[in-house]
């Protein structure tokens, strides 16, 4: 009856529980380092040598990368060419839209590009497109990678709206906005009357083209809609050699983004002219997108970036800041604690890390672990 | 310094008032409300020679018992006459109109399960909010996650607490069944005293139901007739409110007669309405024309066993869940954390957060659709119509498109506000209370209980008491009384050694008394020699009285051993138990108690004595006396009680010396906080004796003023008495009372004492459990009037305000001032004074004065007395409460308070089932509160804000790239990952450093007892750290996507490359982030720190390497380039740069007292500090 009152005169939660750890708790618990939370620990503590040596190894390794990273970033080159406004011709400079949209307007174009600085190979071809939100949720979203992967699976378009099937319900591989908005101008490149072939293969991921696109699977009612978004795809070529539209499908992080067009294994020597015969075919006008083409040496580090920017300002900043703490670690002069107590007490003494009571600045270089300094020795009143 | 304060009342400190004499109710007794009028043993009816009273003749007895009482009983008709709320039951007739005895503590049936339990699930608040992301999440147009993930976690906890729920309710089940279907005899209908065996649950209000000793009653039953021809029957009720002691309850003559005789049903039953008052009752009975009326001492309750008592009948009155058990079941109220209840302030500022997001969001989303509403139909990435069909597609206006978006941003950001903190936190508690219960320094050895969380969600609350409300009987003390020494006839004997006991052959038994009491030799040599002289002689009267002035009932136990009995005396007084023992030590054996007479084995020889008549205690004499009629033909009074009610009825004249120096042994004792008692003697003479009878006879029988005329009888016969001797029972105190009050007291927790005891006795327990001191100024507050209550209220505060002006006055230089702050006050209040100040306007009065005074006493309080003065703190301050207490007393208080505390002691569990822990001794509150309490705290502190701060900072990082995707909250991390992250990448973690890490160690913790400051200052969870927290989540979520988004700006990086480095970096900081505030390293933490960062790498590589997400491979790809390894190093220390500076500032330059004690902890000897503080302590 005991256990059972136990039981049944509490309705609260986990009484069952409770009655049943009635019955067993006459025994002594275990002792063990685990249940005494007694495991050895290590138990780090901000000294100030840690302190100092902490700001500074991470200043000290931060500096070389750096240093390596500036010479690496000093041999990339750029050559970038803005060519949406430029290739529209002058007289319809007023209606771009009315130029792209009227497949009678021939849409190609020639640029003159002068190389800055001397260009190994592999020389990169990028497009850069901008204001292009290829990451708008929409956009993202109108895909089907089951349909892409497997010839098997071609009537799945879920998720393809508004580029789903024809018109009469036939399905469109690659089905989706974002197969359907294929980037299709053109870039041949010339030296004087040397052909600089661009070498479009392996411009993709070798994961792509193996798992991610079917060599099975070949484009069906593709473009055929009332509106074009971009390039058409020759049905005869399976979707994994179809490496423009594999490049294209990976969808760009950022709204102003590259996209690897090819790769031309030509050097390339400063003040060389090359001629860019292009095809202006995509409509970025009607969105006020840029395009621009870009050439680029690549190194370790990819192309141009701003990384070692930072690694400078951060290498720096530890650096100063293992300094600084040295100073205010050593320095025991009046005037020094005087303006940080100004300058540094005042700001955090709002701060709430600290006990309650307010702790007057701690001598600078005080003794580690000295017991005058808990709050109610400091004030033996107490509260 | 301490000897020219000013005392403000006279009080003698340190030596209890000689009038601090156990009564015969125990201080739990007391607290009932004043028995009936009915003797316990019914002296009136025997004489000398009469050996079996006939219960059936005497006439006179008629008019006893309050029902024949014309005022009482018409003022109870015009009560009960008025009140419509009454039940009548017909005796013998089972009616269905009230509740059945079948009971059902199960919540669920199978049928009702799924909807009750998510309803209950349903009812915390964040699951409601949840459920209403998930709900959003399925329509199409908002649909930001795929649905079965976003269904998947709320559908994980809703399970898992289902099932735990369901197991919990099987076991209940189960309990109810086996205990519904317990059989009990009840009087089959229609026959004349058959009983005939019926399941528990199928007996109704109005059966009349035989139960047998030691058998447990199944329903409140108004006791009808018991074996004992005086209707007497022994319940124990320790199931009900945990008392041990067996209590005396009465059927009524009218219905014993007619019962016991087989008489068959009749008879109509009022009772009031079922409540849950376990100590009152009220009814009456109408049988054969006539109206008894029945009382508390007359209904034996639901879940007490009868002992000692061959058979009981009774009627059935209230059955099922309206038994009084049943009704006082409902558990102690839920109560919840203050740290949970601050947290709900920062769950607004982060809902005012979320909104403020998603507002900025769809506004956004808004302005950038107006902008290029014109370009929608032709820009390839957004493209507005389904050409098939003509129709927009997923456009509904710029309008809609804002209302859509917003909903969709709600979806997106809604882990900003952690619906996982409130499982960890679960879990985290459940961990903590696996620690707690198995300390090895909260087991109690000697009741070999371990420490138990009753109520898991409060621990974090142990880190914050300020109050300590203690009951004293039982959690101070050990409520065994002990004897320790005696004076007799002026002489003091007091070298008690420890002897093997005494014992009693009975036929071929042995009984022994169950305990053995150190036994003085010299007495024990004097009481053998016992001759003719005169001395010894009054020696053994002494222990005669001790054995026979009393109304100890002696229980006869079997033990394994078939020759060897226990004798156990039971009774509702401590101190007679004490005294009874201490008598059996020395040879005189209470041996057996009938109604009209007891036998006592006097130094081996069995001899009777008639109880002839009882004057019980009463508060105004102080004293008890039995008129007993001895096996000589003599018959003699003895009396005992406190020493200033006895000393003046002796006759001084005589015995001027032996009052003396029993005087001086008294004050002896009581300075060594014994509780003393005087006893004494007087031989009546034949007239004198038939005088009193007659006196007696009359008084009992009267209709009027029966009481004061029973006290008048009893003032005439007891006088002239001789002083026997003194005894000194010591109330232990427990083990480490003190030395738990003094660590307590330097934590800057007030311990307030509440006890049911007199003043003297409150105050001597002060003083022994070093509570008081001599330096204290003591407040007396007792009063007998609202008025007088005010004027000493007022006076007090004056006095205190003119005290405290004075000592700062005189004291200038901070160092001076430490010792004027030692100007301590007590305060002690009286009972009856709370009645006057509890709930009127002179509260706020006793809470100035109270909250001015380093020490509170209260004694003579009520249970709900007691719950008042902890609400009076509660309600007044934001202050955290504890109570703890062990008696049924103390349940009241245990629920008020922020924490109650119930000990395991021997009081039964009553208190401990209202508790919210429970543990084995009072000084295990040391420990619990400094140590585990610290500990707590400072987890759960940390523990939220950095759940607060992790969600948040990944939320954040999620908020800026929707500024670079149209608006359109796209994710560039997967939608698993964003579900993964709370649950998987940073959770675990967490939990294990609340349950694992420690901040100091338990040894600085009991050594500084100071640093329980920090969580009742609150120092580790305020709205400025939370604010901190934000501003560090805000520069590192800016970190995690600013570095990669300017590295990256003009690259052909991918959304799922970027992605993926979005997800891993954040993990990475948030872990560090922890890694540089866990202070203890142990394997645990190591293995889930750092196994979380591998088991999300890991995780992303399962992720993409799925072949149908748009992400596939993408890691692998990132992570071969040399760029992601140098820019996630460079994010993790631009992101932490800050919170280690910060950190390395404050703790050298700014350390609070913990990070103090952590650096004594490694670098210096924390044991030898300690040492040489503590002089340094005893000074100021």
């Amino acid at each position: 009856m005991n256990s059972h009152a136990a039981g049944t005169s509490n309705g609260g939660s986990g009484d069952a529980a409770a009655g049943g750890a009635a019955r067993r708790n006459t025994r002594m618990p275990k002792y063990s380092k685990f249940t005494q939370q007694e495991l050895p620990a290590c138990k780090p503590i901000l000294t100030p040598k840690w302190v100092v040596s902490v700001f500074f190894i991470v200043g000290v390794i931060f500096v070389p990368i750096g240093v390596v990273s500036l010479l690496a970033a000093r041999d990339v080159v750029e050559i970038i060419d803005r060519y949406d406004e430029a290739c529209v011709p002058s007289n319809m400079t007023e209606n771009k839209l009315a130029y792209i949209q009227n497949e009678t307007i021939s849409k190609e174009c020639i640029r003159n590009l002068t190389v800055t600085k001397d260009m190994k190979q592999p020389i990169f071809v990028y497009y850069e497109l901008d204001n292009f939100y290829q990451n708008h949720r929409r956009y993202v979203k109108s895909r089907n990678d089951a349909q892409l992967r497997d010839a098997s699976k071609a009537n799945q378009t879920s998720a393809c709206e508004p580029e789903k099937t024809t018109a009469n319900g036939q399905p469109i591989v690659p089905c989706g906005l974002i197969a359907w908005s294929l980037f299709n101008d053109t870039y041949n490149f010339t030296r004087g009357n040397e052909n600089l072939t661009v070498d479009k293969k392996d411009i993709s991921w070798k994961s792509d083209r193996e798992h991610k696109f079917g060599k099975d699977v070949y484009p069906s009612n593709f473009q055929n809609g009332a509106l074009k978004g971009g390039a058409t795809l020759n049905p005869k070529i399976p979707l994994s050699e179809q490496e423009d539209l594999i490049v294209w499908m990976r969808t760009a992080a950022l709204p102003t983004f590259r996209k690897l067009y090819g790769r031309i294994y030509f050097d390339l020597k400063e003040n060389d002219t090359i001629t860019v015969r292009l095809n202006n075919n995509y409509n970025t006008y009607s969105f006020g997108g840029k395009k621009r083409l870009v050439l680029s040496t690549a190194t370790w580090l990819g192309g141009k970036n701003d990384f070692l920017g930072f690694m400078h300002i951060v290498g720096g900043l530890c650096i100063f800041l293992a300094f600084a703490f040295t100073l205010l670690y050593f320095s025991k002069t009046k005037d020094f604690s005087v303006l940080a107590k100004a300058s540094v007490y005042h700001y955090f003494s709002l701060t709430p890390y600290t006990s309650g009571n307010a702790n007057p600045i701690c001598g600078f270089g005080r003794k580690l672990g000295d017991h005058n300094y808990l709050s109610w020795n400091r004030h033996p009143a107490g509260r | 310094m301490a000897s020219e304060r000013p005392l403000l009342v006279a009080t003698t400190p340190g030596a209890s008032t000689p009038d601090d004499a156990p009564s015969p109710h125990p201080p739990a007794a007391s607290l009932l409300p004043p028995a009936q009028s009915e003797p316990p043993l019914r002296a009136d009816r025997l004489a000398f020679s009469v050996e079996v009273p006939d219960p059936f003749r005497p006439p006179y007895r008629r008019g006893d018992g309050p029902a024949a009482d014309p005022s009482a009983s018409s003022q109870q008709r015009e009560r009960e006459g008025g009140d419509d709320e009454s039940r009548g039951v017909i005796v013998g007739e089972p009616s269905p109109e009230f509740a059945g005895n079948a009971i059902r503590t199960a919540k669920y049936s199978l049928l009702t399960f799924l909807p009750r339990n998510l309803f209950e699930q349903f009812r915390r608040l964040s699951y409601v909010y949840f459920l209403a992301i998930t709900v959003l999440n399925q329509l199409p147009q908002v649909a930001v996650f795929g649905r079965g993930a976003s269904v998947l976690p709320l559908a994980f906890v809703l399970f898992v607490t289902a099932v735990k729920d369901a197991y919990e309710d099987f076991r209940r089940h189960r309990s109810d069944r086996q205990e519904n279907n317990r059989l009990a005899s009840v009087l089959a209908l229609g026959t004349a005293g058959e009983f005939q065996p019926k399941r528990w649950k199928h007996i109704r209000v109005g059966d009349v139901v035989r139960v047998a000793s030691n058998e447990t009653l199944p329903a409140d039953m108004v006791l009808l007739a018991t074996s004992d021809p005086t209707g007497v029957a022994h319940v124990q009720t320790v199931n009900l409110d945990g008392e041990t002691n067996l209590k005396t309850r009465y059927a009524k003559q009218e219905t014993q007669v007619r019962f016991s005789q087989n008489a068959g049903v009749g008879g109509i039953l009022h009772c009031e309405r079922p409540n849950r008052n376990i100590y009152g009752f009220q009814a009456n009975l109408e049988i054969d024309g006539k109206r008894v009326s029945l009382g508390p001492s007359n209904i034996v309750l639901r879940g007490c066993e009868l002992k000692n008592t061959t058979w009981a009948i009774g009627v059935v009155v209230y059955a099922g869940k309206e038994t009084k058990v049943m009704l006082n079941s409902s558990g102690a109220p839920s109560k919840r954390s203050r740290l949970e209840t601050q947290l709900n302030r920062e769950t607004v500022i982060l809902s005012f957060m979320l909104i403020g997001m998603c507002t900025t969001a769809s506004v956004l989303a808004g302005i950038w659709l107006l902008n290029h509403r014109r370009e929608l139909e032709f820009t390839q990435f957004f493209r507005e119509k389904d050409y098939t069909t003509g129709k927009n597609y997923n456009y509904y206006g710029v309008g809609m498109q804002i209302f859509i978006t917003f909903l969709m941003a709600v979806i997106v950001y809604q882990v900003i506000i952690p619906i996982s903190l409130y499982i960890s936190m679960e879990l985290v508690r459940l961990g903590q209370a696996y620690f707690m219960g198995a300390d090895k320094d909260l087991y109690d050895e000697s009741s070999r209980s371990k420490f138990q969380c009753r109520a898991l969600n409060i621990n974090e609350d142990l880190g914050q008491i300020r109050y300590v409300f203690s009951d004293k009987t039982g959690t101070l003390t050990e409520n065994k009384m002990v004897f320790q020494c005696a004076s007799i006839r002026g002489v003091d004997y007091s070298s008690g050694k420890d002897t093997g006991g005494y014992s009693v052959v009975v036929g071929d038994h042995l009984w022994t008394p169950k305990m053995a009491v150190k036994a003085d030799p010299q007495l024990v040599k004097l009481l053998r020699d016992s001759g003719s002289n005169e001395e010894p002689k009054l020696v053994l009267e002494f222990f005669l009285a001790l054995a026979a002035c009393n109304t100890i009932v002696p229980l006869v136990l079997d033990t394994r051993d078939s020759k060897q009995k226990l004798i156990d005396y039971q009774g509702e007084s401590p101190d007679e138990q004490a005294l009874a023992y201490a008598a059996a030590s020395y040879g005189i054996v209470l041996v057996e108690r009938t109604s009209g007479y007891i036998v006592i084995d006097v130094l081996g020889d069995r001899q009777r004595f008639d109880i002839l008549g009882l004057h019980e205690f009463d508060s105004d004499r102080k004293r008890m006396s039995v008129i007993v009629g001895c096996p000589d033909k003599t018959v003699k009074l003895y009396v005992k009680g406190a020493d200033s009610s006895i000393f003046g009825i002796t006759n001084n004249s005589s015995e001027l010396d032996i009052v003396r120096a029993t005087e001086a042994h008294l004050h002896k004792y009581s300075s060594l906080g014994l509780r003393t008692l005087v006893v004494g003697m007087r031989e009546l003479s034949r007239s004198e004796f038939e005088e009193w009878q007659l006196a007696y006879e009359n008084a009992s029988t009267a209709v009027l003023g029966r009481v004061n005329l029973l006290r008048s009888v009893a003032a005439n016969i007891e006088r002239n008495v001789h002083i026997l001797g003194a005894t000194g029972i010591e109330d232990k105190l427990q083990d480490g009372v003190p030395e738990a009050i003094e660590s307590l007291r330097q934590a800057d927790i007030k311990v307030w004492i509440l006890t049911g005891d007199k003043q003297e006795t409150a105050i001597s327990i002060g003083y022994s459990c070093k509570l008081l001191t001599n330096e204290m100024t003591q407040i007396v507050i007792n009063n007998n009037s609202k008025e007088s209550c005010q004027r000493s209220l007022v006076e007090a505060l004056a006095t205190t305000k003119k005290l405290r002006a004075a000592s700062s006055i005189g004291t200038q230089g901070p160092l001076l001032a430490s010792e004027t702050s030692t100007v301590t006050l007590a305060l002690i209040v009286d009972g009856n004074s709370l009645v006057y100040i509890l709930e009127t306007e002179l509260q706020d009065e006793l809470f100035k004065l109270a909250t001015e005074c380093s020490v509170v006493l209260c004694c003579r309080v009520a249970p709900l007395q007691k719950a008042g003065i902890v609400a009076l703190i509660k309600n007044r301050t934001d202050d955290m409460t504890l109570a703890i207490g062990d008696g049924a007393n103390d349940v009241s208080m245990i629920q008020m308070a922020d924490v109650g505390i119930g000990i395991s002691g021997q009081e039964g569990r009553q208190a401990v089932m209202a508790s919210d822990f429970s543990m084995g001794q009072f000084r295990f509150l040391v420990p619990l509160l400094l140590v585990h309490g610290h500990w707590n705290y400072q987890r759960m502190a940390y523990m939220i804000l950095y759940n607060f701060y992790k969600n948040a900072t990944f939320v954040l990082v999620l908020f800026w790239y929707v500024l670079y995707t149209a608006f359109t909250l796209t994710t560039a991390i997967t939608e698993w990952s964003s579900l993964l992250y709370t649950v998987l990448y940073t959770s675990l973690p967490t939990i294990v450093v609340g349950i694992l890490d420690k901040d100091l160690n338990k040894a600085t913790l009991l050594a500084y007892p100071k640093l329980y400051g920090s969580g009742q200052r609150d120092d580790k969870y305020n709205v400025n750290l939370f604010v901190l927290n934000m501003l560090e989540a805000l520069w590192q979520s800016l970190a995690v996507f600013y570095l990669p988004y300017f590295v990256y700006r003009l690259s052909t990086i991918d959304m799922s490359s970027l992605g993926d480095l979005w997800a891993l970096a954040p993990v990475i900081v948030v872990n560090m982030q922890l890694a540089m505030d866990i202070i203890r390293w142990n394997w645990i933490i190591h293995a889930f720190v750092w196994g979380t960062i591998a088991a999300t790498t890991v995780c992303l590589f399962v992720i993409d390497s799925i072949w149908v997400l748009p992400g596939y491979g993408a890691i692998f790809h990132i992570m071969g380039t040399g760029l992601f390894w140098f820019l996630l190093l460079i994010i993790v220390v631009t992101a932490m740069v800050p919170h280690f500076v910060f950190k390395a500032f404050t703790e050298h330059f700014r350390p609070s007292d913990i990070q103090i004690a952590r650096e004594m902890e490694k670098f210096a000897n924390v044991n030898q500090v300690n040492l040489s503080e503590i002089p340094m302590r005893g000074l100021s």
